[in-house]
């Protein structure tokens, strides 16, 4: 089959399958299951197929529906249009769909009416795979307006949950505003230049710069940022989380942001191509800035799971928007970097989020504690998501974060303007902030001590974990292997966006290879990260140290010793079953039944018969050691008293009203329509 | 390789953790004058530490109320070994003044090995000084003896014969009324 | 014989044997010199070495709340992670990976140290700990915000005239030391110099700020429940520590080749080294109480900030 059938197949197959499971679901379990399972592989193997043509060939496959081509200059149907960047954004959502598809399998099984519930998640799917697909302005507004009305209806999919309908109706309300915004301003670039396809909109746009391209602009922008859920529509994003279901959770932070935010780079660098204008930069980077920081100070004083992982999604995405505002080839594929990692990370820390939520029925940080003891394998899997959006070295948020600190400071210095410093410096900041509200998820969750009523938890089926465990890999190779990623992956779609004349003969002109030029001149220069000669040199100390160890520890011990040390061992282990230390090894703490002791007073030392061993049980000034947890809300004080003023505004400012909520995206909308009409 | 410099570090950095088990206060100041700049018993690596879990050497004063009698228990079972323990001053050896109480529970000999007793109401700081000292050199034995045994503590009955050589007494404060606290003991 | 070299750079000098020697040496003199400003004899030199050994011979109890693999884990893969932060520091003109070192990696892999003891003390399941990395966490926070901005300071100072592209390279910062002399001479970047001397303590819980282990109130805080050879290995951490960071502040604003002759420039560094360590936290230590929590962080964000903006707004300026 010819490869430019492939975007099409891909998107059918998703709305293809949503029709089957409509049809069919109800008829047979397996069946629905083989369908969905299908759906979702389907795309995700049409898209890495064209990654060697697209990504490394430097190909932009152009594909016009009902072979409607255009006549002359003039695009008269509608056209799919694959560059790299289009493909980058195309398999961070079928990744994501893959992955939440295999999730819901387990997840889901205690939910009814699954067939509506899969029926819409394929809908979803299909419309984000298209909105990243397609050359068509109008078709993206097509599939957002999907997007949005499946995503409203999964959010409030578990009507039963506190929230549900309220998050699922916010989303509806505040969220049309957006849609609108994007209908609005792609009425006026047609009133302006007659067509909806962006390849010729893209050409002919920065010839016909007047007021009302620069208010379609603003419109656009707006909506696209709505859908990314940017400062100040993220309230939504944190109700809607809250409610939906974990698998859900995932693709609206992880994939319908991400959509947002491919609105703006092909608004920005295709369509407009006016990122270079400072006005337009500092635009985008100070909302991404803004949303970065407020976000995340948000999710510091979060005490539900999912809504602290709300926070912090539409905080990471203000990253990207930060990196993707600065315009630089470096800034570019830092953003684009980031977006992909953010999806793996967010997605897999909503996956645990779930699987908590699925092992305890609980979400509430104040109320759970100390779960690593019953799911030490969802335990780990959250560790190595929480490392990667905290930025620790080798895993992949590092990698991201670093550039984009590099991009943003860079991009001071060759301006000597000094907010992208103020910008590098908010950016930083937050990295931290998110690292501490990430320490207090992990200690008010599977840390610390665990509630008594939790006693009987167990870990996730390992149906769940499997694609938690796919997305806990993709973090750590993207992580481990950051240079490969970039010329592989990110550098193409970086060029692709920088490229626009590129873009604009993929679809129109003579087709293929003109992606190749702008590649040859984006080079990196980026400081020293070499994360696997980091961990050899993590490995050899590490050696040495357990060399010194082992070297340190071990006596020359004769048989005779030995077993002479045997004898008195078991004479005087008679005595105390435990109770006597092994220096220098170490003891294991006495398990259930080992719990107890009961031998009798003997000698000078006194023993509790029949009561909990003491030396095992947290030191607690010498009381008896109860249940006393440090939970969520409790930490950290001092930060949160000098800061009360500020949280305290917070609280008034984020009612739950949507009516405010209405307002401020109103108001929003207000400023960037001024903002364009001055300064662009 | 290294255990011969561990035993010997044994001795010189011996952490102290303090109980404070009913006492009138007294003892507590006296013991940290011991670290103020005029005994100043940083010098020989004595450190006052927050947890028992980095305690090596355990001071307890205080004639052991009934109240705290639980709370000194669990305390000194969460010291690692090799430990010592010291008591200070007289009422944990005899309950001094406080003894025939109904709310003390002493003496300490009765919960635990007491390696080194510092006696006096309250004992001169050159006196726990001293006796912190010689409870730094127990310690050191005490790891030894723990390798000797293959890393387990000393039986009981060794411990005992231990303790009956190398308590150690200092301060001659209420010397009498230790002994006459141990004849009660014997006639009970 | 090449590869022989690397790992003789690696485990013996300047890193993991010098690291440790260099952490003890500092953290000795430290309590000595502490010691003498209180008028008293203090410990001897040694005696954090002592103190490493006589944890190592210590019992090691595991709580029976505690999660195993992190509580015994968690130390050991702080020290190794200190060890490398370490290599990325020259000293002396010497440095033992030749992968290049990067400013933001090295606060990175700090943060990563700092998280290593706080996953450690949570899951030790004492409330105490859990007090401790909460405020262990608030400190981290304090000194962040100075951090970064000094760090961006010195970028920004060295800036245009780096010679490779990278702009928070610290080799290309001491390049540009090399050849126009120390940082420190020019007037601009004394604010920064002054912020980075109050980072220092707090970033290695030294005592005004060691409000994370706050042993009267808290219990220890974070290690109230470790004993043995994983505390033994914190003990470690912390010393080195100390060493990093001093030699950090003396690669960022003192340079590295002092005379060009080996033996004098590691000796000048060492000394330097010493001197950092004595103003940033010896003098702090005989002086100050320990600070409360919300103390520490409005100091560091009012008054270390304000150094450090000053010295920014100053290098940006271009004085």
């Amino acid at each position: 089959m010819n490869m430019e059938h492939y975007p099409i197949l891909a998107i059918i197959s998703l709305f293809l399958g949503a029709f089957l499971v409509a049809l069919f679901g109800r008829l047979n379990k397996v069946l629905r299951n083989l369908i969905v399972a299908a759906a979702v592989t389907i795309p995700l193997c049409l898209m890495i197929a064209l990654i060697a043509p697209v990504m490394i060939g430097g190909q932009v496959i152009g594909y016009w529906m009902g072979n409607w081509a255009p006549v002359g200059p003039w695009a008269i149907g509608i056209g799919l249009e694959v560059d790299a960047l289009s493909l980058f954004f195309g398999l961070v959502v079928t990744i994501a769909v893959f992955v939440s598809g295999l999730y819901s399998f387990t997840y889901m099984n205690r939910d009814d009416s699954l067939e509506n519930y899969y029926t819409l998640f394929l809908m979803l799917s299909g419309s984000l795979l298209g909105l990243v697909l397609t050359g068509d302005l109008f078709n993206i507004f097509v599939m957002i307006e999907i997007m949005t009305m499946t995503a409203v209806a999964l959010t409030a999919f578990r009507v039963d949950y506190e929230g549900a309908l309220e998050g699922a109706l916010k989303y509806m309300v505040v969220g049309s505003i957006g849609s609108t915004s994007v209908l609005v301003g792609i009425a006026m670039l047609y009133s302006q230049l007659h067509t909806l396809n962006m390849a010729q909109i893209a050409a002919a746009l920065p010839d016909h710069q007047n007021l009302v391209t620069v208010g379609a602009f603003a419109f656009l922008f707006l909506g696209f940022s709505t859908k990314a859920f940017l400062f100040p529509f993220h309230p939504l994003a944190a109700d809607a989380h809250a409610v939906a279901p974990a698998s859900i959770s995932l693709m609206i932070s992880g994939v319908i942001t991400k959509c947002g935010v491919y609105g703006i780079i092909r608004l920005a660098y295709i369509l407009y191509q006016n990122i270079n204008e400072p006005a337009v930069s500092i635009l985008i980077t100070g909302f991404g800035a803004v949303s970065c920081f407020i976000c995340v100070t948000m999710a510091f004083n979060q005490h539900d799971f999912k809504r602290l992982l709300a926070f912090h999604s539409i905080s990471q995405v203000g990253y990207v928007i930060t990196a993707v505002g600065l315009g630089t080839a470096l800034g570019l594929s830092a953003g684009l970097y980031h977006a992909m990692n953010h999806t793996l990370f967010k997605g897999l820390l909503f996956l645990c989020a779930g699987a908590v939520q699925y092992a305890t029925g609980s979400l509430d940080l104040g109320r759970l504690g100390g779960l690593a003891k019953k799911m030490p394998k969802t335990c780990a899997l959250f560790l190595i998501g929480a490392a990667s959006i905290s930025g620790l070295p080798p895993f992949n948020g590092f990698f991201s974060k670093w550039m984009i600190y590099q991009a943003s400071f860079e991009k001071g210095l060759d301006t000597g303007n000094f907010f992208y410093i103020v910008v590098c410096v908010v950016c930083l900041l937050s990295s931290v902030l998110t690292l501490a509200s990430f320490v207090k998820v992990a200690q008010s969750v599977f840390f610390g001590q665990l509630q008594p009523q939790f006693e009987n938890t167990k870990e996730v089926p390992l149906t769940m974990r499997i694609p938690m465990w796919i997305l806990a890999v993709l973090c750590i190779l993207t992580g481990v292997l950051p240079w490969e990623v970039l010329q592989k992956l990110v550098g193409p779609a970086a060029a692709a966006a920088l490229n626009a004349a590129g873009y604009i003969q993929g679809m129109l002109g003579s087709g293929a290879a003109a992606g190749a030029g702008a590649q040859a001149a984006f080079s990196m220069e980026i400081g020293f990260w070499g994360p696997v000669s980091w961990l050899c040199l993590l490995l050899i100390v590490s050696c040495a140290v357990c060399l010194v160890a082992v070297l340190g520890t071990a006596e020359q011990k004769s048989p005779e010793e030995r077993h002479e040390m045997d004898r008195r061992a078991g004479r005087t282990a008679a005595f105390t079953r435990d109770g006597f230390a092994d220096a220098g090894r170490i003891l294991k703490p006495a398990e259930k039944e080992g719990h107890y002791r009961n031998p009798v007073l003997s000698g000078t030392t006194l023993t509790f018969t029949g009561e909990k061993d003491p030396k095992y049980e947290n030191f607690f000034s010498g009381e008896e050691s109860e249940y006393s947890q440090v939970g969520g809300g409790d930490l950290f004080w001092g930060f949160k008293t000098n800061w009360r003023h500020y949280f305290q505004g917070m609280r008034r400012w984020h009612s739950g009203v949507i009516n405010d909520y209405t307002r401020y995206g109103i108001v929003a909308l207000a400023f960037v329509l001024l903002y364009a009409c001055l300064f662009l | 390789m290294f255990q011969k410099w561990i035993d010997k570090s044994m001795r010189k950095s011996p952490w102290i953790y303090h109980i404070n088990a009913g006492s009138c206060n007294g003892c507590d100041i006296e013991l940290v004058s011991v670290l103020t700049p005029r005994y100043d018993a940083e010098r020989f690596g004595f450190h006052l530490t927050g947890t028992p879990r980095q305690a090596d050497i355990v001071v307890v004063s205080g004639p052991i109320t009934m109240q705290s009698v639980d709370r000194l228990i669990r305390t000194l079972a969460q010291v690692p070994e090799p430990k010592c323990v010291v008591s200070l001053g007289s009422c944990p050896r005899s309950g001094n003044v406080f003894k025939g109480s109904f709310a003390i529970a002493g003496p300490l000999e009765k919960y635990t090995h007491v390696d080194v007793s510092v006696g006096g109401c309250t004992p001169k700081p050159e006196a726990i000084v001293a006796g912190l000292a010689k409870a730094a050199e127990i310690l050191e034995e005490k790891r030894r003896e723990m390798r000797k045994h293959g890393g387990m503590a000393p039986s009981p009955a060794v411990a005992a014969a231990v303790e009956h050589e190398e308590r150690a007494e200092f301060g001659t404060g209420d010397a009498t009324a230790v002994r006459q606290g141990a004849e009660q003991e014997a006639d009970a | 014989m090449q590869i022989l070299i690397q790992l003789f750079h690696i485990l013996v000098f300047p890193g993991l044997l010098f690291d440790v020697a260099m952490g003890v040496l500092l953290m000795g003199l430290n309590n000595k010199l502490v010691a003498r400003m209180q008028n008293r004899v203090g410990p001897p030199i040694l005696q954090p070495w002592y103190d490493f050994l006589k944890c190592c011979g210590k019992e090691t109890i595991i709580p029976a709340r505690a999660k195993r693999a992190v509580f015994l884990g968690s130390p050991y893969l702080g020290f190794v992670l200190l060890i490398s932060v370490s290599m990325f520091i020259p000293f002396a003109g010497f440095i033992p990976v030749t992968m290049g070192s990067d400013l933001v990696v090295i606060l990175y892999l700090l943060t990563f140290v700092s998280v290593c003891e706080i996953l450690g003390a949570a899951s030790s399941g004492s409330p105490f700990a859990g007090v401790g990395l909460s405020r262990e966490m608030v400190a981290m926070i304090s000194y962040e915000l100075p951090f970064v901005l000094v760090i961006l300071t010195v970028a920004r100072a060295v800036g245009a005239d780096q010679p490779s592209g990278a702009v928070f390279s610290l080799e290309g910062i001491l390049a540009y030391q090399e050849m126009n002399g120390p940082l420190l001479f020019s007037p601009a970047a004394i604010p920064a110099a002054i912020a980075m001397l109050f980072v220092i303590p707090c970033e290695t819980g030294m005592h005004p700020f060691d409000i994370a282990e706050a042993e009267t109130e808290i219990c220890e805080g974070m290690l109230a429940e470790y004993s043995g050879t994983p505390l033994a290995m914190y003990r470690l951490t912390h010393m080195v520590k100390v060493y990093t960071m001093s030699s950090l502040f003396v690669a960022m604003f003192l340079g590295n080749r002092f005379t060009g002759i080996v033996p004098v420039d590691i000796l000048i560094g060492i000394l330097l080294c010493i001197a950092v360590m004595f103003i940033s936290a010896a003098l702090p230590h005989a002086v100050c109480a320990r600070l409360k929590v919300e103390q520490v962080f409005h100091f560091y964000w009012t008054v270390v900030t304000g150094f450090a903006l000053a010295g920014l707004l100053l290098v940006w300026a271009g004085v």
